[in-house]
């Protein structure tokens, strides 16, 4: 049986034209996503105790917070009133989901920032003591002026990072879950409206921040000339796999749930999937991006199959075509949502274009941003963590 | 056992984060504009803009403040619903220098002009006796209400035995434009 | 030619029949014995969207516009005898699809009054045409009217039915555009209409996106969130929105429903009337006559 849409001439309404959200909206759950993610791995170390993950705890949190650092530029970038941008905190609208940000995010970055401000405290103090010139005030200053860790105060700390990691997993729960909720609770769009969306967005954003830190240690590890570390990849594998796993089933149990139920604008979804996101979709977001990391992964993950080098490639694969996987869920649920009009009698197009604000161009800066500031941070203070107990005092 | 030594570090953080709050604070209160909530969660003088606009389309009842004659010669006819501004274009600034007119005796109103034939946005007025301003509305399209006087224009000039059927003034060789009875 | 027959609104008379004398009038002139149970029914109607209303709009639904409604504002007892002096003014907004000829006079005089920019609209008329074949197209009326335009046009002959759906804001009573706007620019003014802060908003769309009706836009003029606001200012000097002022058909109607000697309370009396995408719980004040289930 047809459903009269398909083959009615299309119709959209007249300002369903030019979709409003570019693809800056694209990268900001892409970002806030890696940011909650990172911190995950954080805490699998700092509350969970995974030992086999201390190589990159540290690097875990510089990394979530130098993306948290660049989350709103995007925001920014996409607001045609940036310079009101503020309104958002100064008379929020409680029934709003969007002006929930403003105080999500100061949260969430004032647990992160005082959480890497103790972790590297001892650092940050040692070389406060030993650094030349300039760079001492500049320390110094990082230090707040304080410029002693007595035992006590180191035992302190080390309980303060502990409670702050897990203040930080329902904050960084909520700031993710929440940046769903702002798609899910649309009821005027049917392939965004859904309960299933704050989870939808939480897993993947785990996924794409544990597949972000392996290709950073990895990267890093590279760069030093130094041997990743073998349980520590594993632990990373078996993470990625399982949260890759539970990404993959919500997504598709959320699309099968409509499908089978046939719900109100299930044809027009359909007809999105088959054409406007047939590779966005199902080429990239369940084959590339999913089923074959989900087939990739259990060999890093549970195996000793041929070499550690072997493995590790397998590892990086997978994790950049996890990364290629939320990216392409991102898009086709941002973009997507908006090239069908709300006619429910026509579907538009979203003009990529390479310049201006909201083109490719500004993207990849806004992408290579955090990049940049990691490597600013890296300069600033150790993210490996340290040989002996004596640098540290704590921990870490 | 704890000593203020050992909590120095913290006290200095809980410092700074409270100045960046102050500052938070500060600038907040800066953004809310003065009358914001008054009488309800918005800012209240944003009523009084939005109400502030000019109202541009004129309705017939100003036209005929001072054309009383047409509204008699339309009264009761088929086209005392078609408004003044469908053939005649908004006249904004027609009514705005007649308003001046009537206290200002040296204040003169221009006289109208042609019809360009352009059916938007037309502030000023005009003086149209043109075959497209009716069609606009009478050629007979899918969809109209079965009781709504269409025209097959070809037929019923042919039938009314129009002597220029395309002239731009055909229709009134027939038909006023007021009082629209042949 | 019945058509034309009709009592058409016009500017003042209508608005301003509630503060003359007509209001005080009321059920003596007769109308109302003889259709006491639509009048009920529509009481009811009423009460429900005033008790929504009120509910929605909390502690602001008691308060005036100041300024230009100040003068004109009816006496509460004259519309609402045994009632509270619940003495905003309510309107209501009404199409009906069967007296739309497509002429696209409302299009005009709304990009005009409003400032719309091109390729964007406040207002539009979509024609629905249902052909013998079982086939359903929908186009949208071309500002300056079908004849104008030149677009080939269906043959008749083909067509089982065909009509015209004129869309506005339905200034919905649980709007979703207002809900999701995170910085108050969104404002439902005491009397039931959602207008824009242009100078509060922060252009961040989502209000666009929450519109189920697609009435929102950015404005790619002002670079804020524009939409139908049913001429706020036309309607605050009492005079009638563009679109309806320039509607020769009368298939718009304005005014205020609190008014049981309105066009609008009278023909919502008479007509059986339905709001669009009802599902969704938005509870619209602009109604419809004759709409179809394929009108999305």
């Amino acid at each position: 049986m047809e459903f009269h849409a398909l083959h009615d001439t299309p119709f959209i309404f007249p300002n369903d034209a030019h979709p409003v959200w570019s693809i800056m909206i694209v990268l900001y759950p892409y970002i806030t996503g890696m940011v909650a993610g990172a911190f995950v791995v954080s805490t699998m170390y700092h509350v969970f105790q995974r030992e086999a993950l201390r190589p990159v705890a540290r690097l875990a949190v510089v990394t979530s917070l130098c993306l948290g650092a660049c989350a709103t530029l995007p925001l920014l970038l996409h607001l045609h009133q940036p310079q009101r941008a503020l309104n958002v905190v100064a008379t929020p609208s409680p029934s709003s989901a969007m002006a929930g940000f403003g105080f999500i995010y100061s949260f969430y970055m004032l647990v992160l920032v005082v959480d890497v401000w103790l972790l590297f405290r001892p650092a940050i103090v040692e070389r406060a003591r030993s650094a030349p010139g300039a760079w001492k005030s500049v320390y110094r200053a990082l230090a707040l002026g304080v410029l002693e860790i007595t035992p006590r105060a180191a035992e302190i700390d080390r309980k303060l990072i502990h409670a702050l990691s897990v203040i930080g997993i329902p904050a960084a729960c909520i700031l993710h879950g929440y940046v769903g909720f702002l798609f899910g609770a649309i009821k005027a769009n049917p392939w965004w409206s859904s309960s299933l969306m704050p989870v939808i967005f939480l897993t993947s954003a785990v996924v794409s921040g544990i597949a972000v830190l392996t290709l950073l240690y990895l990267f890093l590890c590279r760069r030093s000339r130094m041997e990743p570390d073998e349980e520590c990849m594993r632990s990373l594998s078996r993470l990625l796999w399982m949260f890759l796993v539970l990404a993959v089933t919500f997504e598709c149990g959320d699309l099968l749930h409509v499908a089978y139920e046939r719900e109100e604008e299930w044809h027009v979804i359909r007809e999105l999937l088959v054409t406007k996101l047939r590779f966005s979709y199902l080429t990239l977001q369940m084959f590339i991006g999913a089923l074959l990391p989900l087939l990739i992964l259990p060999i890093p993950a549970f195996t000793r199959f041929a070499s550690a080098g072997f493995r590790r490639a397998c590892t990086g694969v997978a994790a950049v075509l996890v990364l290629v996987q939320v990216a392409a869920m991102r898009w086709n649920v941002v973009v997507g949502g908006q090239l069908f009009s709300k006619s429910f009698r026509g579907f538009v197009d979203y003009p990529v274009t390479w310049f201006g604000r909201e083109g490719l161009l500004a993207a990849a800066v806004v992408l290579a941003l955090p990049m940049l500031l990691l490597w600013g941070a890296m300069k600033l203070l150790p993210v490996w963590p340290p040989s002996s107990e004596s640098e540290s005092g704590v921990k870490t | 056992m704890t000593s203020f030594n050992d909590t120095r570090h913290l006290w200095a953080l809980g410092a700074f984060l409270a100045a960046v709050g102050l500052v938070g604070m500060v600038v907040r209160r800066e953004l809310v504009p003065d009358d914001f909530g008054r009488q309800g969660p918005y800012r209240a003088s944003a009523l009084a803009d939005v109400a502030a606009r000019p109202s541009l389309f004129q309705a017939d009842a100003t036209c005929h403040a001072c054309h009383e004659e047409v509204q008699h010669e339309r009264a009761g006819k088929p086209h005392e619903a078609v408004r003044c501004a469908h053939c005649h274009g908004h006249g904004v600034e027609h009514v705005a220098t007649a308003r001046r007119a009537a206290e200002d005796p040296s204040v003169s109103l221009p006289p109208a002009a042609p019809w360009d034939g352009d059916f938007l946005t037309k502030l000023d007025l005009y003086v149209t006796k043109d075959r497209a301003t009716c069609l606009a509305c009478h050629t007979a399209v899918v969809g109209m209400p079965a009781d709504f006087k269409k025209i097959d224009v070809a037929v019923h000039l042919e039938e009314q035995g129009a002597s220029e059927p395309l002239a731009k003034d055909t229709c009134f060789e027939c038909h006023g434009g007021h009082d629209t009875a042949p | 030619m019945s058509l034309f027959e009709l009592p058409i609104v016009t500017s003042g008379p209508a608005a301003r029949c509630a503060s003359g004398g007509c209001a005080t009038g009321g059920c003596t002139s007769g109308g109302c014995s003889s259709g006491s149970a639509e009048r009920a029914s529509e009481t009811s109607r009423r009460e429900f969207l005033k008790t929504a209303t009120t509910m929605t709009l909390g502690a602001m639904s008691l308060t005036l516009l100041p300024g230009a409604m100040a003068g004109d504002e009816v006496p509460a007892a004259a519309l609402h005898p045994g009632g509270p002096a619940a003495n905003k003014p309510m309107y209501g907004f009404l199409i009906d699809t069967t007296k739309c000829t497509g002429a696209g006079k409302c299009l005009t005089a709304c990009r005009v009054e409003n400032g719309v920019p091109e390729g964007q609209a406040r207002t539009w008329v979509e024609r629905y045409v249902h052909f013998k074949d079982g086939r359903v197209e929908v186009d949208l009326v071309p500002e300056i009217g079908y004849a104008a335009s030149g677009e080939p046009q269906p043959a008749a002959e083909d067509v089982l039915r065909a009509y015209f759906v004129p869309k506005l804001c339905n200034q919905c009573v649980d709007a979703p555009c207002n809900q999701v706007c995170p910085v108050h620019a969104s404002i439902k003014s005491p009397e039931g209409i959602e207008l824009v802060d242009t100078d509060r908003c922060i252009g961040c769309g989502y209000c666009v996106q929450a519109c189920p009706y697609g009435i929102r836009y950015m404005n790619h003029e002002t670079n804020v969130a524009d939409k139908c606001n049913w001429c706020y200012h036309r309607v605050m000097r009492n005079e009638q929105p563009a679109c309806v002022e320039a509607c020769p058909t009368g298939a718009r109607v304005f005014g205020r429903v609190d008014d049981p000697e309105s066009e609008i309370s009278k023909r919502l009396a008479t007509l059986p009337t339905s709001v669009l995408k009802q599902h969704l719980g938005t509870l619209p004040l602009t109604r419809y006559v004759g709409l179809t289930d394929e009108v999305t």
